[in-house]
């Protein structure tokens, strides 16, 4: 906008002299008119034109000083727009219309701005929304996720990443990560560096840190972060533990290699003394018996232990069919430590009974309870050393309602940490591996026969070199129900 | 292979039983173990000319069997053949590194341990004669 001013001051002697003359003149004239024309009053009236004359020359000299001040106010308001000389009558009117629009304009300008803040703060309020739902997501996920800039410092964390690294995730930011991870977890501090320099989109790694002296391993992701010049400004670490998914790993290739050994070794047997009869390497008839018997022998087992993995795996898929009926589990367990009784003296071990109760019916499958009780007794004579003495006995809880079977052995015992697992599938105690063979199947049989099947629940008590107690408990059989069943 | 004396370590006895008596048909002298442990014992004592030893055992296994044999002066250089049932073999360096001079996967045939004791001697006796 252009605003116009004047370059001329305003003519003061003229007008002071102007108006000192002609108001004089009026006086004279007033004073001839009245006739009453004297010396002393005109010198007086003079006096006073003159004063007046001054007055008004001063007047205008203060007018013009204005002028020109606000002449300089308007030229720095047109600082930018120039000034255009004009001669103008009214410059004050111009003025006034100039200072008008420049207000104008500034009011403008001033609505402008206020929008423009208003939108600022609106994107800032989006943004700060935005980071809040980042943090939200980055926070719930469960895997440890650590955010760095392009100095290694940490931008965000969430509390996953928090518990592993030791510190603390909230107040972690723009800490550089060096100082944030605790010393014996450095190996990642490593591998976040080689992947940076290696500027990959995404590497993938395996971590092992040790923790309360158990190996936690980890599947870490690491991604490069790219600014608009294609440089890598920063990264990102997703560590997922994949610890249980590796024991699980485990378990199935020992599981693999135990159930390999135990299928493969009967059938060795069976292969190996068939191969001698056919070659006629048995000379007598009581060889051949033998031979044959050892066959049978060897085969049951095979059938035995296949019988058991299907059953797991029936058991696990809901898939088994399931025959209760009443039972007396002491009659049961009776009929089982019959079958267990050579193999016990084999190695020299007593087994001890006990006499039958008064009522202990139970409504269960009897084969399978057959089984859990014959999983059981072969256990503990399994890892018990000559000599030694295994010990079932079977107690009625009437308030409870329940029975409970116990099978105490003098054995090795299991170690404290390894108490918790032995029911688990495949599971096998590594310290007492050497003391026999297994597929850590029976053991999960048991539980599952017991718990799933039959409501019941299973337990175990043991101590390194004074020997293990394993038992199950059972809901007793309703009396009259159990009566009908006999 | 008369007068060959073989040592059989199986914790299973029924394989135990079976070997031996298909080399005692074929002449030669039988001593048997039922762990690594009570292998290595009779090894000192008896001085096999031959070890076939299982995998796994319990209290001592093959493998351990085998490399304290090995570590024996007396007994370091007699040869031993291996039956594993286990899913994966054992690795050919570790295989080299205990000087294992043949693995067997179960099942086997008798008649097939029986030609692999009986190439295995026979070549330790040319080298022994060669020596």
């Amino acid at each position: 906008m252009r605003v116009t001013v004047r370059n001329k001051s305003v003519p003061l002697v003229p007008i002071g002299v102007g108006v000192a003359a002609f108001t004089l003149a009026a006086a004279l004239l007033v004073h001839l008119w009245q006739k009453s024309f004297g010396v002393g009053w005109f010198i007086i009236e003079a006096v006073c034109c003159l004063a007046g004359a001054m007055v008004v020359t001063w007047l205008g000299w203060c007018i013009n000083h204005l002028l020109e001040s606000v002449t300089s106010i308007v030229r720095q308001l047109n600082k930018n727009g120039g000034v255009k000389k004009i001669d103008a009558v009214n410059e004050a009117a111009e003025l006034a219309d100039a200072i008008t629009k420049k207000i104008e304009n500034y009011q403008h300008n001033e609505f402008v701005l206020e929008e423009h803040i208003k939108q600022l703060q609106i994107q800032l309020q989006l943004a700060c929304r935005q980071k809040q739902n980042t943090d939200a997501i980055i926070y719930s996920i469960r895997d440890a996720v650590i955010v760095a800039d392009g100095f290694d410092r940490v931008l965000m964390a969430n509390e996953a990443a928090g518990k592993l690294f030791g510190f603390d995730y909230k107040s972690g930011q723009l800490r550089p990560i060096i100082e944030l991870v605790a010393a014996d977890k450095q190996e990642f501090i490593k591998i976040l560096s080689q992947s940076r320099n290696s500027k990959s989109r995404a590497s993938r790694h395996e971590i092992e840190f040790v923790e309360a002296g158990r190996v936690r391993v980890f599947d870490c992701i690491i991604s490069c972060v790219y600014d608009q010049q294609e440089q890598v400004c920063g990264v990102v670490a997703v560590l997922h533990d994949i610890t249980k998914e590796k024991e699980v790993s485990q378990m199935k290739n020992d599981f693999v290699s135990h159930v390999s050994h135990e299928l493969k070794t009967p059938l060795a047997s069976i292969m190996a003394y068939s191969e001698m009869l056919a070659d006629g390497e048995a000379g007598d008839e009581e060889t051949r018996k033998e031979f044959y018997s050892i066959i049978q022998a060897q085969a049951n087992r095979l059938s035995r232990l296949i019988e058991d993995i299907l059953n797991t795996a029936r058991i696990e898929s809901g898939l088994i069919k399931v025959d209760k009926q009443y039972v007396s589990l002491t009659i049961l367990i009776e009929e089982q430590l019959e079958m267990i009784k050579g193999f016990a003296q084999e190695k020299d071990i007593k087994v001890v009974g006990q006499k039958p109760i008064v009522f202990d019916q139970v409504y269960v499958d009897k084969d399978m309870m057959s089984q859990v009780i014959v999983n059981l007794l072969s256990n503990a004579v399994k890892y018990t050393k000559s000599g030694g003495k295994v010990t079932v006995s079977t107690e009625v809880d009437d308030s409870a309602g329940i029975v409970r079977v116990k099978v105490a052995d003098t054995g090795v015992g299991i170690p404290e940490d390894a108490v918790e697992h032995v029911f688990d599938k495949f599971y096998r105690v590594k310290a007492n591996e050497k003391q026999a063979k297994g597929t850590g199947l029976g053991l999960n049989l048991v539980k599952q026969i017991v718990e799933k099947v039959h409501g019941g629940k299973v337990f175990v008590t043991s101590k390194v070199g004074k020997g293990s107690t394993f038992g199950f408990e059972l809901p007793l059989a309703v009396a009259e129900h159990a009566a009908v069943g006999k | 292979m008369a007068n060959k004396k073989v040592l059989v370590v199986d914790d299973e006895i029924h394989i135990v039983h079976v070997v031996a008596i298909k080399l005692r048909n074929n002449g030669f002298e039988v001593i048997t173990a039922a762990n690594g442990s009570e292998a290595f014992e009779s090894a000192c004592a008896e001085k096999p000319d031959i070890i076939v030893s299982d995998y796994q055992m319990p209290v001592m296994n093959g493998l351990e069997l085998i490399e304290k044999i090995r570590q024996t002066e007396s007994l370091k250089d007699i040869p031993v053949i291996l039956l594993t049932a286990r899913s994966f073999g054992i690795d050919d360096e570790l295989k080299q590194q205990l000087q294992i001079s043949q693995c067997l996967s179960k099942p086997f045939s008798p008649k097939e341990l029986l030609r692999d004791i009986e190439d295995i001697l026979h070549q330790t006796s040319v080298m022994q004669h060669s020596a």
